[in-house]
């Protein structure tokens, strides 16, 4: 048992050194995304801004991927990311593979390790610095629990699976609609928790409901059991909502301020140029994404297939679907991204597993899982090269076609001019859209910047000439330009107010405009 | 009158002639009288027995005036005379004169006879009488050594001394350098001290949801199966001791009998002790009045100071026998099968285990909303907290009562520290210290919830006192713990019992601090918490509480109290309950710290139904 347990460890540092591996070269050619941008932007202010940095600490969001970065900013600013998501990838294949190394599944260890080392998605959630990792992570765990609950009914899995919805909620808001597809499940599981010699759910409920005795224990155990599931995740959305209105006089600031979070500008703009260009594309319709789920995951089936005599774990299994289309329906103007179709593939590792010890070890099963992990390789592939995520694209280039990405080559050239600049010299700049302009800015220099996040921020808006030497300002041909306040328009109105400012352009780029105040 | 008092019970129709044969076997057993066994092992009442004693015309006499010669009292051993119920007390008339529960026990007689030379002369009297001159009068080697023996034996584990010179030098040379740094730089001292706080409280919360986490985990898991307990051979059962320390609780005795007759174990092999101080009359009077039969032996506790409860315990450990020893409080409700529980355990456990915990738990829960808090406190503490602490070896604070101990290893650890007011927290630790270990069963036993609030603000003074008595004394030599206990158990002692009463300490002076920021909008308060600090403060506050509220309401979730989840929001209102409480007991630790503060009991009206395992 010892020695599986080493090689298990040491086949995740090896995996682990390979996603960081292929994650550096992707860098190298220039792949960068938006969220591991604004996430080194934010930690580079909790470690070097001047200011009101307990807002940002507290309120970036998603808070729990952040963190997960902030504990690699000592290694560099630049790496934390993808050493954060490398290694939590590699995790995530510890946490699944343990499992099955403990129960003598040979062939599933080896698909389960195929499916890491060569699944595009995979890949993807381990080499692009984004949090679909820690997402992946609790997703699997909340399951695990969930299901392990369903076995054991001890409060010990059901209070873990609750602190891991905790955990995947600030991992990903949306995630806190997975709830509502657990509301009836929780009837249906206190149901069969009961001790009634019916085996029928509707006849259990029959009973139940028709004995003033066991109506009240079933009143009492499903409420409690609501309570226990979901207290933790509503409390906790509560009291972070109240820490965003003292703090941030918005209760939805995380979600909803492009300061909190990268993904309200990036969405927008992702489906915005879809749904403009030539050949426009829209997101797909209803029930056509679990189709595509299917295709993308067929595993899944054969986890359902697995469970078939077990009315609500297969029903649990559904939650997810639900849950995607319901995020379809409910954010209709964005893209349902790769992490949503990686979900799956997880949880049909983790139901494969869950059952592989009552289930017979034979050569057909062992060749269907073999076939359709295989198949999924190239599905993977098929969807991460026809994605119309503008980020998924963009790795997809990097990773198979190994195009040269220079979109972040200018943002580093300005970040470099700044960087050059004297000390003391101070630069006004909104991080809402130049976040990527900020993270490329060294450490040591960052105390150069006057962001929004300062007190000073609004005062140095108002009066640069005062406050401020040098101001970025983002040109019309940026394509998030209307977004801030800093665009072009910006050194009009201001020459409009103060006839005295002069603005000298000290370094240009097709975005940005970099001015001096004289 | 030449007849025997056991024909005169057999003719009574009080016991019978098999009965008689019975008590005769377990007095030549046990070297006790005929009499002492008959009525402390419920084969007959005292009611009964002084109705004989008056129908064959004995005269049943009050016997504490009478005059008592020093010389005769030199002369008896305090154990011989409790077991046989009878007192020498005095010379009169060339007669030595002697009190007795049987007058007719030939065995005592001759005693008399043989060693004082002369007849006796018989006073009869009751049993309790008996036992309370005989430990009154005789006792005081016994108290002396209850009081005293740790103190001789182990010095260094002894409360006598709350504070010792070096710790009140630290405490002095650390006031003194922190009063010198906030003249001398306010601002950076605030945020240090600040940080400090900040970080224990984030590592003291983190610490306890694991250990909720770990104990619960194991929630399945059985230490003895009742499989094992049905194959338990009760005629090779040991003794087994019960200490029931009592004080003016006379309303609770015939619970008491109840409770204890519902005990799953050969009554033969029982050795119940029912330790009563010699002021407590209350206590006295229930048992002489009661009228059917009951299965303990009083043992009365001389007069000494410090009163408290491990003083008596201590006491009646010179008069048990078991090789097992537990301690019930006499309105608890042990689950039935829970002695035979323990015996099965300890067969299975290495030879260092010396105790056994047990889960407490409240028969009245639903009584009102203390009830029901202090409910939630101790499923959460027992089911969660101390097994997560066992299965990660670190030192366990025992529960007030249901520790189960060998005899032997509570002997080699010098019994009960009197001096400490939590003298079961500080034996758990002290059993760590010497290489001992606790495990935990999985047997409940059901107290009464403190209902009232100044008796519950009183008991958890008590408590929280002794749990910084037990701090201070495990910490006068922090190095050398260290090493006996290992970084673990060092750090988990430093947590559990250091940081408990230090957390109700500071939770109100935190609590109003963060509501003047948030309600008075103090930014003023920024300049002593920068961002970092003020982060994890509310960090604390927030996710601190959360967690603590939800791990309660895991544990009662465990229970089966579902009723009881929803009360578990109201904690942060129990814990400032809890602050009065640590408030008051750490000023009776500065100037009473041996004080025992007597918590009342049996206030409850709910009816305490036995807790029959099936």
């Amino acid at each position: 048992m010892r020695n599986k347990r080493t090689f298990l460890i040491i086949v995740t540092a090896i995996l682990a050194v390979y996603y960081l591996l292929c994650a550096v070269y992707l860098n190298k050619l220039g792949y960068y995304n938006e969220e591991a941008l604004f996430f080194i932007e934010k930690a580079k202010i909790v470690f070097g801004g001047v200011g009101n940095r307990l807002k940002v600490m507290g309120l970036t969001s998603p808070i729990l991927p952040f963190y997960g970065i902030l504990a690699f900013t000592s290694i560099s600013y630049d790496l934390a990311p993808l050493l954060a998501s490398s290694f939590g990838m590699a995790g995530l294949f510890y946490l699944i593979s343990s499992s099955i190394v403990n129960k003598e599944r040979n062939a599933y260890f080896f698909i389960v390790l195929l499916t890491f080392v060569f699944h595009p998605g995979i890949l993807y959630a381990a080499c692009a610095g984004k949090s679909i990792y820690m997402v992946l992570i609790f997703f699997y765990l909340f399951f695990y629990n969930i299901l392990k609950f369903y076995r054991s009914n001890t409060t010990f899995h059901v209070s873990i699976a609750s602190i891991c919805l905790v955990t995947l909620i600030f991992c990903d808001y949306r995630f806190i609609w997975l709830s509502i597809f657990f509301i009836p499940l929780v009837l249906s599981i206190t149901i069969n928790s009961l001790n009634l010699s019916e085996q029928e759910s509707i006849f259990r409920l029959f009973l139940s409901f028709n004995n003033p005795s066991l109506r009240r224990k079933l009143i009492n155990k499903t409420f409690a059991l609501y309570i226990i599931i979901f207290i933790l995740p509503i409390v906790c959305i509560l009291f972070y909502k109240l820490l965003n209105l003292t703090h941030a006089e918005d209760m939805n600031y995380f979600i909803e301020s492009p300061y909190a979070t990268w993904s309200i500008i990036t969405d927008k703009l992702n489906y915005d140029l879809a749904a403009t260009a030539v050949n426009y594309k829209l997101p797909d319709a209803s029930l056509m994404v679990s189709a595509k789920i299917l295709i993308f995951c067929p595993l899944i089936l054969v986890a359902i297939f697995l469970f078939k005599e077990n009315t609500y774990q297969i029903l649990t299994l559904l939650t997810p679907f639900a849950f995607i289309e319901f995020i379809r329906i409910k954010y209709d103007k964005i893209f349902v991204t790769f992490e949503y179709y990686l979900l799956f593939l997880v949880l049909a590792f983790l139901c494969i597993l869950i059952k592989a010890p009552s289930v017979r070890y034979t050569r057909t099963l062992t060749i269907i899982f073999g076939v359709l992990a295989l198949s999924q390789l190239y599905s993977g592939y098929y969807y991460l090269k026809n994605s119309q995520v503008i980020d998924e694209k963009n790795f997809y280039s990097a990773l198979f076609e190994r195009k040269l990405n220079l979109k972040q080559a200018d943002n580093q050239d300005i970040a470099s001019y700044i960087n050059s600049l004297p000390a003391g010299a101070e630069v006004l700049m909104d991080d809402a859209i130049a976040y990527p302009i900020a993270a490329f800015v060294n450490a040591q220099d960052f105390k150069k910047l006057v962001l929004p996040y300062q007190d000073n921020y609004l005062q140095t808006v108002e009066a640069p000439d005062k406050y401020a030497d040098y101001i970025l300002v983002a040109t019309r041909q940026n394509i998030v330009f209307t977004y801030s306040q800093l665009s072009d328009k910006y050194p009009a109105i201001l020459k409009s107010i103060n006839s005295g400012i002069s603005l000298v352009n000290v370094y240009e780029t097709n975005d940005w405009v970099l001015y001096r105040i004289r | 009158m030449s007849i025997s008092i056991r024909e005169l019970l057999i003719n009574d129709g009080f016991i019978s002639a098999a009965d008689k044969q019975r008590i005769e076997k377990m007095a030549g057993d046990l070297n006790q009288s005929f009499i002492k066994v008959a009525l402390n092992f419920g084969f007959i009442s005292r009611k009964n027995y002084e109705r004989s004693l008056v129908n064959a015309g004995y005269v049943i006499e009050e016997v504490r005036e009478q005059e008592v010669d020093e010389d005769v009292l030199s002369k008896v051993e305090l154990k011989f005379i409790n077991d046989y119920v009878g007192l020498p007390l005095r010379f009169e008339d060339g007669k030595i004169v002697a009190i007795m529960a049987d007058p007719t026990d030939q065995f005592f007689l001759d005693y008399l006879k043989a060693t004082f030379d002369c007849e006796p002369k018989i006073i009869v009297a009751s049993d309790l009488e008996v036992t309370w001159m005989s430990h009154k009068l005789t006792g005081e080697k016994y108290v002396k050594s209850a009081v005293y023996e740790l103190l001789h034996q182990d010095p260094k584990s002894s409360a006598w001394i709350t504070f010792t010179s070096p710790q009140l030098t630290f405490v002095f040379i650390f006031l003194a350098v922190f009063s010198v740094c906030l003249v001398l730089d306010f601002k950076n001292t605030s945020i240090v001290f600040n940080v400090i706080i900040s970080t224990f409280f984030l590592l003291a919360i983190t610490f306890k949801l694991f250990l909720a986490l770990v104990g619960s985990r194991f929630e399945l898991h059985q230490a003895v199966t009742n499989n094992e307990v049905r194959d338990v051979v009760d005629e090779e059962l040991p003794y087994y001791t019960i200490h029931l320390p009592v004080y003016r609780e006379g309303n609770l005795i015939k619970k008491l009998i109840w409770n204890l007759q519902s005990l799953d174990y050969p009554r033969e092999r029982l050795d119940v002790k029912l330790l009563i101080e010699d002021d407590d009359d209350e206590t006295l009077t229930a048992v002489k009045n009661l009228d059917f039969p009951g299965v303990f032996e009083v043992i009365v506790v001389p007069f000494h100071m410090p009163k408290t409860k491990p003083k008596a315990c201590n006491y009646g450990l010179h008069f048990s026998r078991g090789k097992y020893l537990t301690i019930y409080d006499a309105e608890d409700i042990p689950d039935t099968d829970q002695l035979k529980k323990v015996v099965t355990l300890f067969d299975k456990l290495p030879l260092n285990f010396i105790c056994v915990q047990c889960s407490l738990n409240y028969f009245n829960r639903n009584e009102n909303f203390l009830t029901r808090m202090f409910t939630l406190e101790y499923s959460y503490w027992f089911d969660y907290m101390l097994p997560g602490l066992d299965t990660l070896d670190i030192p366990i604070p025992l529960g007030g009562t249901s520790n189960h101990f060998k005899m032997e290893g509570l002997i080699d650890l010098g019994g009960w520290d009197p001096f400490n007011v939590t003298e079961d927290a500080d034996l758990g630790v002290r059993a760590y210290d010497k290489g001992y270990k606790v495990a935990i069963v999985n047997s409940t036993t059901y107290e009464e919830a403190n209902n009232e609030p100044f008796n519950w603000v009183r008991q958890r003074s008590r408590w929280i006192k002794g749990y910084m008595q037990t701090y201070l004394v495990h910490m006068r030599n922090p190095l050398e713990l260290y090493k006996k206990l290992g970084l673990r158990g060092f750090l988990g002692f430093n947590f559990f019992v250091g940081a408990t009463p230090l957390t109700f300490l500071a939770y109100p002076l935190l609590l109003g601090l963060f509501i003047c920021y948030l309600v008075f909008d103090l930014s003023t308060i920024r300049t002593i918490f920068p961002d970092w600090v003020l982060f994890i403060s509310i960090f604390n506050l927030m996710i601190g509480n959360i967690l603590m509220i939800y791990i309660n309401m895991m544990a009662v979730f465990k229970r089966r109290f579902y009723e009881l989840i929803l009360f578990a929001i109201a904690n942060p209102l129990y814990w400032l309950l809890h602050s009065i409480a640590a408030y008051k007991g750490l000023y009776q630790l500065i100037v009473n710290p041996f004080y025992w503060e007597k918590t009342n009991h049996g206030l409850s009206k709910i009816n305490n139904p036995t807790n029959v395992v099936k």
